[in-house]
This record gives structure tokens, C-alpha cells and sequence, in this order.
């Protein structure tokens, strides 16, 4: 029914793109969906191989969930899951070979951006009311991240640089900034001693991040892409990146305050390859940025608040990241709106966000509790079906489309093969560089 | 008992004891401590070393001449239109308020109910290019289609002259509203018109309340952030933001202080220069 893996593996074979990867060190993503396919590829005939079977604790019911095969996904389901939940936790009493647990409670805080989690009006997380009612440990939800370095500098680099807590015990931030802090020694070690889905439902492809091994800093959450988002009802069809600095849409458009997917975008209109980016290179594209908001072609400067602007009608033409032109900006569309993501012609950013918890966090176990219960391939297809990006979590894919089979189509989850060969990461640099390019890409959006 | 009245003085700086201990430890120390910050090189992750690196005033101040310019620009733009707008405001409240006096200054004041936040961003709902304001307009061909007011200098210019209007407003009423009415009527009684009135009169015993309202607004409308922020595109920041940007953005401690002190120092200048011309001599000149 899905066959995009297996063209994808023709198309670029594993162990080439692996071994490409790890030269240029930004391993995640095009190598997270070569396994994604990977999984389907060499997956047997049995459903999401979770290893929940295993005698679990109060932190695993999976073992019965997963056994209610589709059906454990909808909120319905949801109380036969805590009841069998519970009679596992009984169960679990028996001494067994595999590490346990102790149980947790109380709370933890979370840190994460806009539209990034299942959500209903309300507004309610069904998601992380699931996981409370499983294991009886609430989850203090915030989107509080617009974008990584003013998350980083408002939240973290103050309390953290003096040795104190940040308040959140987790946050979702994107790799190239997960990898700061773990140089810094800012994150705790995911004690993965006990947990029964991570990280073994983690893909393969995510396992070879050089700047992670045994992925126990970073557990991800996302992957996802940059391109272009639009009013195609004002716009009509676009697919170039030359729109970005279009006169005729001067003011009604927006640049993302990140800098990796600015320049980024900005590197590839040029024909650079953003994976390999040189000083030479980010100074032609910085140019280009700097010339889109000096000619006022720039209405704003935005994070994930970007889908305000566009929300309002202000503008028309964005930097866009995949899932969230489906999940947050289509649901209300007003009359005459027509918002579409679409991958530029020229190429488009491949990311991954990563869970991760701050040093001197309060509440680890809980977090590590969560991060646990979201690589249950049930649980993630169901975020991964509300919020339309690429999923890390093995079997999560067979999940979600016995959950929908349409969501087959979706190439924001799955992306065809031909979308795969025009994604690229960006330039993995060293923190010195990562910090001139940050300042001067601050000086050239007017700040 | 007898020791304080034998020791006025004493008695009152131990009076002042507790306000003075506050701003000690609250702005002075607070200040100095930012002032060393300016004076730091490193980063925040590498750490900081104090290097009494002064090049970074001038450095500082070379490369966002623009911010400062646009604020200032702004924020005397912003204050003169609060002062067109507060003081027949204020007037018409001292002197033709009447029962409904207090009714109409909690209306001054009423906004503050509400975040100045939650105001600033209503703002962008209101006037957004297809909004409530500018939609309709549109739709009846009386404004071009390109026509937008939410990213631009004006809407910013708007957005700080709306948020501190009160600021404005409530010193000149108090001034106002302190004018005896017999001085009034004396002008008249020797034969003032209207105007002259007005202006020799009502004017020169408003002025404490001009030289407080403008105080009041133009400092803190240099440094806002907020109005550029939420209403302004990547042309029209001003120096706050980048100050903000600075430090919450590129933990880039030293240049922001090194900004805020540049700031300060060009407020101070200009109040000492604006004292001396709307001068302090007639204010006190005025009363005697």
C-alpha cells in the first residue's frame, strides 16, 4: 500500500547516504528516513515488534496495549489500556530478569513549541492525559519555545552556566542545539536502566549522531522540513524559493528567526549545499537575507509565531515548517484561505527536534517516564497523525496507517522519494563558528 | 523621645533608612554590577572575564547609530502627540469635568486593567491587513490592497503614543487642575481674551505638569521593545530590541549592558539639557 520506502532505497541505498552522513557529522536526518523505510523494508509480518511483552511495571502496559491492536489509539480504548494497565502492574509483582522501575508520581514540566502534540479544544492534551491516567504522573504542558537560541538564552544559558536548575524537566529543542548542550555538559544522562520502548524503538538512523552515542542525551521527538508555506489562494501555486525575494510579495512574507533554516533556504536559491556550507558560502547567502529585510520585502522576523502572521491574513508567503501548515494553520482557515506547504523546487531543510532533560532537572524520572510512553509506536502514531511531521519511533508507521490508511498519502509523514533526494541537513560547525554566523546573522535581521 | 528631637538630622536620614537601603540594593548595586558587565569579554559559555574592555562603548554605539536614532526619533515623535492629545484631555477634565471628574480619570486609567501585552497584540488583530479596521475599507476600494498599518514605523509610533498616553495625561490634569480659579479670573477681570488667557496664564502654571507628563513618556518610550516588537517589521526596532536581542537572544551580556548604559547616558544628557531650556527657573518662576 505504501511503497515509498522501497523506491526510497533505490534511490539512495543505505549504506551510502550512512556513510556520507557521518562525514559530514549531521547525521539525523536523510538517514532517519532511510531507516524509516528501513523498518518497512526489512520488517517482518509481525505488527510494531514492541518489546512492551517484556514483564513490565507501572511505567509498561504496553504489553496489553499493543495487544488491542488499532482500536487502543482512540480516547475510547484509552480506559480498557488503564485497566489492563493495571492488572500488569499486579502482575508485574512476580520477580522477573528485566531491570525495573520504581513507579513514579507527581509532576513534571515541559517545554515545547506550538502545535507539536495532539491537542483539543480547550485546550486539552488527549496524549498527555492518557499518559496521566496511565502512570499517575501529570505533566505541566507549555509551548514556550518560539525558536532555539532565544529558548536557549531566556531559559537555559543563564541558570545553567551557574550551576542552577532551569525549571523545566524537559525541553524539545533542535539538534544542532541539543549538541551545544551536551559539549557543555548542560543535559542530564537519560537513565535508560528499566525503560522498555526507549531507546529500543528508536530508528536505527537516528543511533549513528556522533555527538550522541547510545543516544542518551537526545531522545527525538520529531523530524521535519523547512519550505515554503502559502496563502494559495492569494499566491497561486508556487515552488521556488526566488518567491522569498519576489518584489511583488514585499511585506507579506516572513523569515524564520532560525538561522540554520534561513540561510539554509537562502543557501540553496543560490545552489549551495547547505550540508557542506562554507564561510564563503553563508556570507553570499547572510547578503541575501540581509538584502530581503533592508528592501523591506520582510514583514517579520519569526519563530513558530510565523503561523500568526500568517493566520491573520498579514502574510501570504512564509518559511515554513511541514507539519504545521496542516496541523495548526488548514483547521481554521478563514474564507479565501487556501495555506499549503510545499517543498521548493531547489531543495528544502531536513531537522529533527529531540526530547532532552536540563541539568539538575527536579523531576527526571517523570520525564524519562514520558519520553518512555511516547516511543510506544501506538502512542506516537497518534501525535504523529495530529501533528504531521516524520516520526522517529520504529513501528509507529504501521500503527498510523492501520489507524488511517489515507495517511499513506500524507508526504508530510512520509515523504516520497523524490522529496528525500532534495532534503538537506545543515552544515554541522563547530560552536565558534555556530556562534559568529548566530551573531551575524542577529546583525543582518536588524538586531 | 528626646534624643530625636535633640537630633533632627539624624531623625531623618534614620527615616530614610529603609528607602535608601532599598535603592542601594535594588538599582545602585543592580547598576554597578551591569556597569562591570559592559566591561566583560567572553561568552556566556566559555565565562566571562572583567577586561575593563572600554572599546566596546564606542564599538557599540558605531554599529547601532540607526537604533538609537530611530528611538529617539520615535519617542519624541510618540511624546509630542501624547502631549496634542493629553493636554486637551486633561484640560477638559480639570475644567469642564465637573461630578463626572473621577469618573473620567478612571477612564484615563482604565486600560491599565488589561496587559499592556494583550492591548499592544489586540492591536494586530484590529488593524491586520484583511482586519476588522482596514478590511472593510479595502473591500469598499478605499485604500489599495497593498495598503497595510501593522509593520510599519507609524504603527509603532502609534502603538507608544496609545500605551503611555496616561503617562501624560494624569501629571498635566494634576497641574491643571491645581491653577486657582481666581488667577483665571482676574485675567479676565484686566481684560484678557480667551487666548491671551490661555497662554499667559493657563499655560506657564501647566508647565510642571508638561515638564513631568514628557519626562514621564520619552523615557520610557526610548527603551521600549515591546510596540517595535509586535507592530514593527525588521526596519522599524528600535534600540531596546536589539538591547533584548542582545541579552535574550546571542547572550551577548557585554554589548547589551554596554547599550543600556549608552542609553541611559543619552536620556540623562538630554533631560539635564531639557530642564535648562524648559527650565526649572520658570517652573519655580511661576509660582513665586
Amino acid at each position: 500500500m505504501y511503497d515509498g520506502p522501497d523506491a526510497l532505497q533505490k534511490v539512495i541505498g543505505a549504506p551510502v547516504t550512512r556513510r556520507r552522513m557521518l562525514q559530514l557529522t549531521a547525521v539525523t536526518g536523510v538517514s532517519a528516513f532511510l531507516a524509516a523505510c528501513g523498518t518497512t523494508g526489512t520488517g517482518t509480518s509481525a505488527p510494531s515488534g514492541t518489546p512492551g511483552a517484556t514483564v513490565g511495571r507501572s511505567l509498561s502496559p504496553t504489553a496489553s496495549a499493543t495487544g488491542t491492536p488499532v482500536a487502543s489509539a482512540t480516547a475510547g480504548a484509552s480506559a480498557t489500556a488503564v485497566a489492563s494497565a493495571r492488572a500488569d502492574a499486579t502482575a508485574s509483582a512476580e520477580p522477573t530478569a528485566v531491570a525495573t522501575r520504581a513507579p513514579v508520581s507527581g509532576s513534571f514540566r515541559w517545554a515545547n513549541w506550538v502545535g507539536y502534540i495532539d491537542r483539543e479544544r480547550g485546550p486539552r492534551y488527549p496524549t498527555l492525559e492518557r499518559f496521566t491516567q496511565e502512570t499517575g504522573v501529570t505533566v505541566e504542558y507549555e509551548q514556550a519555545v518560539d525558536d532555539n537560541e532565544s529558548f536557549y538564552a531566556a531559559d537555559l544559558s543563564g541558570p545553567l552556566s551557574v550551576g542552577q536548575s532551569t525549571g523545566w524537566d524537559l525541553v524539545v529543542l533542535t539538534d544542532w542545539m541539543m549538541q551545544r548542550l551536551v559539549a557543555r555538559g548542560w543535559l542530564e544522562q537519560i537513565d535508560t536502566n528499566g525503560l522498555q520502548n526507549y531507546p529500543a524503538n528508536l530508528l536505527d538512523a537516528y543511533k549513528t549522531r556522533e555527538w550522541d552515542p547510545g543516544n542518551l542525551y537526545a531522545a527525538p521527538w520529531q523530524s521535519g522540513m523547512t519550505g515554503i508555506g502559502h496563502d494559495r489562494g492569494a499566491t497561486g501555486e508556487l515552488d521556488s524559493l526566488e518567491v522569498f525575494w519576489d518584489p511583488q510579495y514585499a511585506g507579506r512574507m516572513t523569515y524564520l528567526s532560525e538561522m540554520q533554516d534561513t540561510i539554509g533556504l537562502a543557501a540553496l536559491r543560490l545552489g549551495f549545499a547547505p550540508e557542506t556550507l562554507t564561510q564563503e558560502q553563508f556570507d553570499q547567502a547572510l547578503a541575501e537575507v540581509a538584502r530581503g529585510v533592508d528592501e523591506g520585502l520582510v514583514r517579520q522576523l519569526a519563530g513558530n509565531s510565523y503561523v500568526d502572521v500568517m493566520a491573520l491574513g498579514d502574510a501570504i508567503v512564509a518559511m515554513a515548517w511541514s507539519g504545521d501548515v496542516q496541523g495548526l494553520l488548514v483547521p481554521d482557515q478563514g474564507a479565501g484561505q487556501d495555506f499549503q506547504w510545499v517543498l521548493p523546487r531547489q531543495g528544502g531543510m531536513l531537522w529533527t527536534d529531540n526530547m532532552g532533560i536540563p541539568k539538575g532537572a527536579a523531576n527526571k524520572a517523570q520525564a524519562e517516564a514520558w519520553i518512555d510512553f511516547y516511543y510506544r509506536p501506538e502512542i506516537a502514531a497518534v501525535v504523529e497523525a495530529w501533528v504531521n511531521y516524520v516520526c522517529p519511533v520504529k513501528g509507529a508507521d504501521e500503527e498510523m496507517l492501520a489507524l488511517d490508511p489515507a495517511l499513506a498519502e500524507n508526504a508530510l509523514i512520509f515523504p516520497t522519494p523524490d522529496m528525500l533526494a532534495r532534503l538537506h541537513p545543515f552544515a554541522a560547525t563547530d560552536l565558534d563558528t555556530a556562534q559568529r554566523w548566530q551573531d551575524a546573522f542577529a546583525d543582518a535581521i536588524g538586531l | 523621645m528626646s534624643w530625636f528631637r535633640r537630633h533632627p538630622t539624624a531623625t531623618a536620614y534614620l527615616l530614610l533608612a529603609p528607602g535608601i537601603a532599598y535603592l542601594a540594593i535594588f538599582y545602585l548595586y543592580p547598576t554597578l554590577q551591569m556597569f562591570l558587565v559592559s566591561l566583560w569579554t567572553g561568552t556566556v559559555e566559555a565565562g566571562y572575564q572583567l577586561t575593563f574592555n572600554f572599546g566596546i562603548y564606542p564599538q557599540a554605539l558605531a554599529q547601532y547609530s540607526d537604533h538609537f536614532l530611530r528611538s529617539l526619533l520615535y519617542g519624541a515623535i510618540a511624546t509630542l502627540l501624547t502631549f496634542l492629545i493629553g493636554f486637551p484631555l486633561a484640560y477638559f477634565i480639570a475644567f469642564r469635568g465637573g461630578r463626572y471628574k473621577s469618573l473620567l480619570l478612571f477612564l484615563v486609567i482604565a486600560p491599565f486593567f488589561t496587559s499592556f501585552l494583550l492591548r499592544t497584540l489586540s492591536w494586530r488583530i484590529i488593524f491586520a491587513d484583511q482586519g476588522l479596521a482596514l478590511g472593510p475599507l479595502k473591500d469598499l476600494d478605499l485604500l489599495p490592497e497593498e495598503f497595510r498599518l501593522t509593520a510599519t514605523p507609524s504603527a509603532v509610533i502609534a502603538g507608544i503614543t496609545y500605551n503611555f498616553l496616561p503617562f501624560m495625561t494624569l501629571p498635566l490634569y494634576v497641574a491643571l487642575e491645581r491653577i486657582p480659579p481666581n488667577l483665571l479670573e482676574a485675567a479676565e477681570d484686566l481684560y484678557a481674551g480667551t487666548w491671551q488667557r490661555f497662554r499667559r496664564v493657563t499655560l506657564p502654571l501647566a508647565l510642571p505638569g508638561v515638564f513631568a507628563g514628557t519626562l514621564l513618556t520619552f523615557i520610557p518610550a526610548m527603551g521600549d521593545f515591546v510596540n517595535a516588537e509586535l507592530l514593527g517589521s525588521p526596519q522599524s526596532q528600535m534600540i531596546g530590541n536589539v538591547i533584548q536581542a542582545r541579552f535574550l537572544r546571542v547572550s551577548d551580556y557585554p554589548t547589551g549592558a554596554a547599550l543600556s548604559f549608552i542609553l541611559m547616558a543619552a536620556i540623562l544628557v538630554g533631560v539635564f539639557i531639557y530642564a535648562r531650556v524648559v527650565g526649572t527657573e520658570e517652573l519655580t518662576g511661576g509660582t513665586s
